[in-house]
């Protein structure tokens, strides 16, 4: 889906930290490795100032949920998106049926700490039904 | 799970000094409060009640928060349609 995944070590680390999920394993990605503290932007962690740098110097999409980090990208000038817009994406690359993609945006709000209410998830599943 | 609340239920009884009962019935009204400001903003986002009714109900605090969520949701989906 992507041409290609970055993922900052400082970010893997965290992730090793509470446990790598499982579908990890099939996913490939590049592990980047950045001067965490050099880059620590403001008052983000060491995890999304890397992820910030390495976008800013590789011109690529950032993707956080992490509202503060969001905002700081795009602050930079730095395209910003989220796992709204990777099921999205699925959905309009034909990975992720109309249905499927509306469980997995339900299911980003109900088992992950993503920044949205339920009302707001069932607008972004309005848009895409708009979109059948 | 059930024993995970009642777990909790009974160290917030004992941390607060209040019967267990009383526990309940506050984790009912909070938890009663955030599913009515989801029906508000529910509203709210579909057209169905104007924005000055909902800070009205839900106050001028959630009402801006939901529509920075809203417009991010809305970049989102965007993008992913179009990338």
């Amino acid at each position: 889906m992507f041409d290609g995944l970055l993922v900052p070590e400082t970010v893997y680390a965290e992730i090793e930290a509470g446990g790598v999920p499982p579908g990890l394993a099939d996913v490939s990605y590049e592990l980047v490795e950045t001067d965490a503290e050099e880059k620590k932007t403001g008052d983000l962690d060491v995890g999304e100032s890397a992820a910030i740098s390495i976008a800013r110097e590789r011109k690529v999409t950032l993707l956080t949920d992490d509202l503060a980090a969001r905002e700081s990208a795009a602050d930079a000038g730095i395209e910003v998106h989220g796992s709204i817009g990777v099921i999205a994406l699925a959905h309009g690359r034909g990975r992720l049926d109309a249905d499927e993609a509306a469980t997995q945006m339900r299911a980003l709000q109900r088992e992950t700490s993503l920044f949205t209410t339920d009302a707001v998830i069932e607008r972004g599943i309005e848009l895409l039904d708009e979109t059948r | 799970m059930a024993a995970e609340i009642s777990d909790r239920v009974r160290e917030i009884a004992e941390a607060n000094d209040l019967p267990e009962s009383e526990v309940f019935e506050r984790a009912l009204e909070r938890g009663l409060e955030i599913l009515w400001e989801d029906v508000v903003l529910r509203r709210y986002l579909g057209g169905e009640i104007d924005r000055d009714e909902a800070i009205e109900q839900v106050g001028r605090t959630e009402v801006e928060r939901v529509e920075r969520e809203q417009r991010i949701v809305e970049e989102d989906v965007d993008w992913g349609l179009n990338a």
